[in-house]
């Protein structure tokens, strides 16, 4: 009885400081958190009907990294509801179902007359298992070489698939990598940005992507090596909405194949 | 040369005389001047309950909206009807409805009577001035949630005999889209009127692009899955079961049913190639060819309805521009030569008018816009500071869907086919590229 208790206060205590850390930042929230079943804590604020309550849970909380799991939650006397993490404006009660890339934690905001109340769940990405053979050695050298960004992706004109003197000098130093490690098996990804229409932009992000490996196999890099995919705009690097964002959006970006 | 106002579809329509700036274009058999309607609201048959009340109101909510957004009715204001109540054809004194302020060509009434779970409910349509009886039916909804299901039913009703079969009626289709959820992007589907959203995937994937089967039974569209490097195009049925086709390579976009339901047109690239063609199969994947084989990006084909010829996007001339070919891939000749960005080009059901949207060069946002296809007259249909794309008809061509970001997120909405009368479809989240279905089977 006595431990319960100091759980609970010790929650009560952590609630703020999560709720800030969740507010305006896009990226995972990577302190440390509390257990996945849901909490409800209301808010102090002024209250003028029945108070909201808000449940949320992800099944299942662990996930490989390219897994799935499945968020629900449940409000009530609530008028709007958020989920962070990119979820955003929700029905009273409902699921989505996510692959997220990294562990995040999920909060969902009810308002209501009676005030505003938070809960959360955590979701703990790990990183899928080896894969073992010769291969691995190669692929931790290539994840590696674009960590530290000794392979660069590269960066296109507005609806050009042209690689202009910079791409190619970039390009080259990647094909030396790439030929040197040859069992890392690696996915072009062809991005583009916002001002386009949807489906042109994912036959553009295609044709960005194919350039890339079109000079790529050039340089001797074996085709086999590279995958393409279009993204078009559908996975921003950069989430503006100027010139400085756009730019950062017109890219061929390099992935290993997991 | 650009208008800002559809003359045609507007004298189709019956609502406004021609302009006589522009030559009138008749697209169909123009309705004889304006119908006046006079829409009752239906009474419970006997004792009203808290269960026939809250039923009789979505049902009263949804008729007047179904009819009013029919765009074929000049909807007389309640506030001018007799105050004497209406629940059969007895209690209609004819005159007071024919003369002003409620002026009535026709009036529309009825009654509701719940029976256990459900309801049942006559409806009434007459003539003011010949007093005859132009529709009387009755309805039986299982669960008194139904009733809106009804509503829509005697809309289309309404709809099909005061338009001279102009229209089947647009009140029971459904509008298909791509919804954000999470990271995922998931197919929806929701009645015309944004009600009952439900979704058809699940996977966890990016899913774009829906397009519906003539029959309304499936739906084709391109899918991602989580942690795959390839664009399939699927061919899912709405209630269950599908089909993925074969491609050549990891990118394929943008299918299009043929209007027999038997091929399937879609943007796809072979291994070797570096940019997309236009391509056909059957929807069984066999007999694939491509139509196209041109450097620059070809997508987005979209069929006519006798399924002779393809409109599609190509960036061959510079920049994205609407295309028209034979279904065979001969007669290519371009359709929009205005410069800009043009994309997702969708045939008109009754096969004079391509919808597409545009972006001015130098422009960031989009508009919809229209091309008819014997003249290539372009005109504009929406305005204003948002941007608009992805426009689809509807299967009587007098509406039209789209996305835009009027309302801050990207969102659905649907107008009247010359941008006015918009109504918005979705409101949470994000959704985009909307695909309007076709006439819902006689039940």
């Amino acid at each position: 009885m006595k431990r319960f208790t100091v759980l609970l206060f010790a929650i009560v205590l952590c609630l703020p400081l999560l709720n800030v850390g969740c507010g305006g930042k896009k990226g995972p929230d990577v302190r440390p958190s509390l257990p996945p079943p849901s909490r409800t804590e209301p808010t102090t604020a002024p209250t003028t009907g029945p108070a909201p309550t808000v449940e949320i849970a992800a099944s299942p909380s662990s996930v490989e990294r390219g897994q799935q799991t499945t968020l629900t939650w449940k409000a009530q006397n609530a008028d709007s509801v958020i989920i962070d993490g990119g979820v955003g404006n929700v029905s009273d009660s409902g699921s989505v179902v996510l692959t997220p890339r990294e562990s995040a934690t999920f909060t969902a905001t009810a308002k209501g007359a009676g005030g505003e109340v938070r809960a959360s769940t955590r979701v703990t990405v790990v990183a899928p298992k080896e894969v073992g053979g010769v291969t691995s050695s190669d692929i931790q050298s290539i994840v590696d070489a674009i960590r530290d960004g000794r392979i660069k992706d590269i960066f296109f004109d507005y609806d050009k698939a042209d690689l202009g003197a910079e791409s190619r000098t970039i390009l080259e130093q990647n094909a030396r990598w790439f030929r040197q490690f040859p069992g890392a098996k690696l996915v072009v990804e062809g991005h583009c940005d916002e001002r386009g229409t949807e489906e042109y932009n994912l036959a553009l992000g295609d044709r960005r992507a194919q350039a890339t490996k079109e000079y790529l196999v050039e340089l001797g890099v074996a085709p086999e090596q590279l995958e393409t995919i279009s993204l078009g705009e559908e996975q921003p690097f950069s989430p503006g909405h100027d010139e400085t964002s756009y730019s950062q959006n017109r890219r061929a970006h390099f992935a290993v194949k997991e | 040369m650009i208008h800002l106002v559809l003359p045609f579809i507007l004298m189709a329509a019956g609502l406004f005389p021609a302009q006589e700036q522009d030559q009138p274009i008749v697209i169909r058999p123009p309705l004889t001047g304006v119908t006046n309607l006079a829409v009752v609201d239906f009474q419970a048959r006997g004792a009203a309950t808290p269960e026939s009340d809250s039923a009789l109101k979505v049902f009263n909510e949804v008729l007047w909206k179904d009819l009013q957004f029919s765009n074929f009715f000049q909807m007389r204001s309640k506030s001018f009807y007799p105050s004497t109540v209406v629940r059969v054809p007895q209690d209609v004194a004819f005159e007071s409805w024919r003369i002003d302020p409620v002026s009535a060509d026709f009036v529309l009434f009825g009654n509701l009577q719940t029976t256990g779970s459900g309801a049942v409910l006559e409806a009434y349509l007459y003539d003011v001035k010949t007093k005859q009886q132009v529709l009387g039916k009755r309805f039986t909804a299982a669960s008194t949630t139904l009733v809106r299901n009804v509503a829509h039913s005697f809309a289309d009703e309404v709809v099909f005999q005061l338009s001279a079969g102009t229209s089947r009626g647009v009140a029971r289709t459904l509008i298909a889209y791509s919804s954000l959820k999470g990271g995922s992007k998931e197919i929806f589907v929701c009645d015309y009127d944004g009600a009952n959203p439900r979704t058809v995937t699940a996977n966890g994937g990016l899913n774009k692009f829906p397009e519906w089967s003539p029959d309304n039974s499936r739906l084709a569209f391109v899918t991602k899955l989580p942690a795959a490097s390839r664009w399939e195009i699927w061919l899912q049925e709405i209630k269950g079961g599908r089909d993925v086709l074969p491609t050549v390579s990891s990118y394929a976009s943008s299918p299009a049913l043929s209007p027999d339901g038997r091929r399937i047109a879609f943007s796809a690239r072979t291994e070797e190639a570096i940019d997309s063609d236009i391509y056909v199969m059957g929807t069984d994947g066999s007999g694939r060819r491509n139509l196209t084989n041109h450097s620059g990006i070809d997508t987005a084909p979209t069929w006519n309805p006798s399924g002779q010829q393809i409109a599609f996007i190509s960036d061959r001339s510079g920049g994205p521009q609407v295309w028209v070919m034979d279904a065979d891939g001969s007669n290519v000749r371009r359709l929009v030569t205005e410069g800009g960005h043009c994309d997702s080009p969708d045939w008109s059901p009754d096969g004079r008018m391509v919808t597409y949207s545009w972006q001015a060069p130098g422009q960031w946002k989009h508009d919809v816009y229209i091309v008819e296809v014997a003249t290539g007259k372009i005109f504009q249909i929406t305005v204003g500071g948002a941007s608009n794309e992805s426009p689809h008809w509807s299967p009587d061509g007098r509406h039209i869907v789209f996305q835009s970001t009027r309302s801050g997120s990207k969102q659905i909405f649907v107008m009247n086919a010359d941008g006015k009368n918009v109504r918005q479809v979705t409101a949470y989240g994000i959704n985009e590229s909307p695909s309007w279905s076709g006439y819902q089977k006689a039940d």
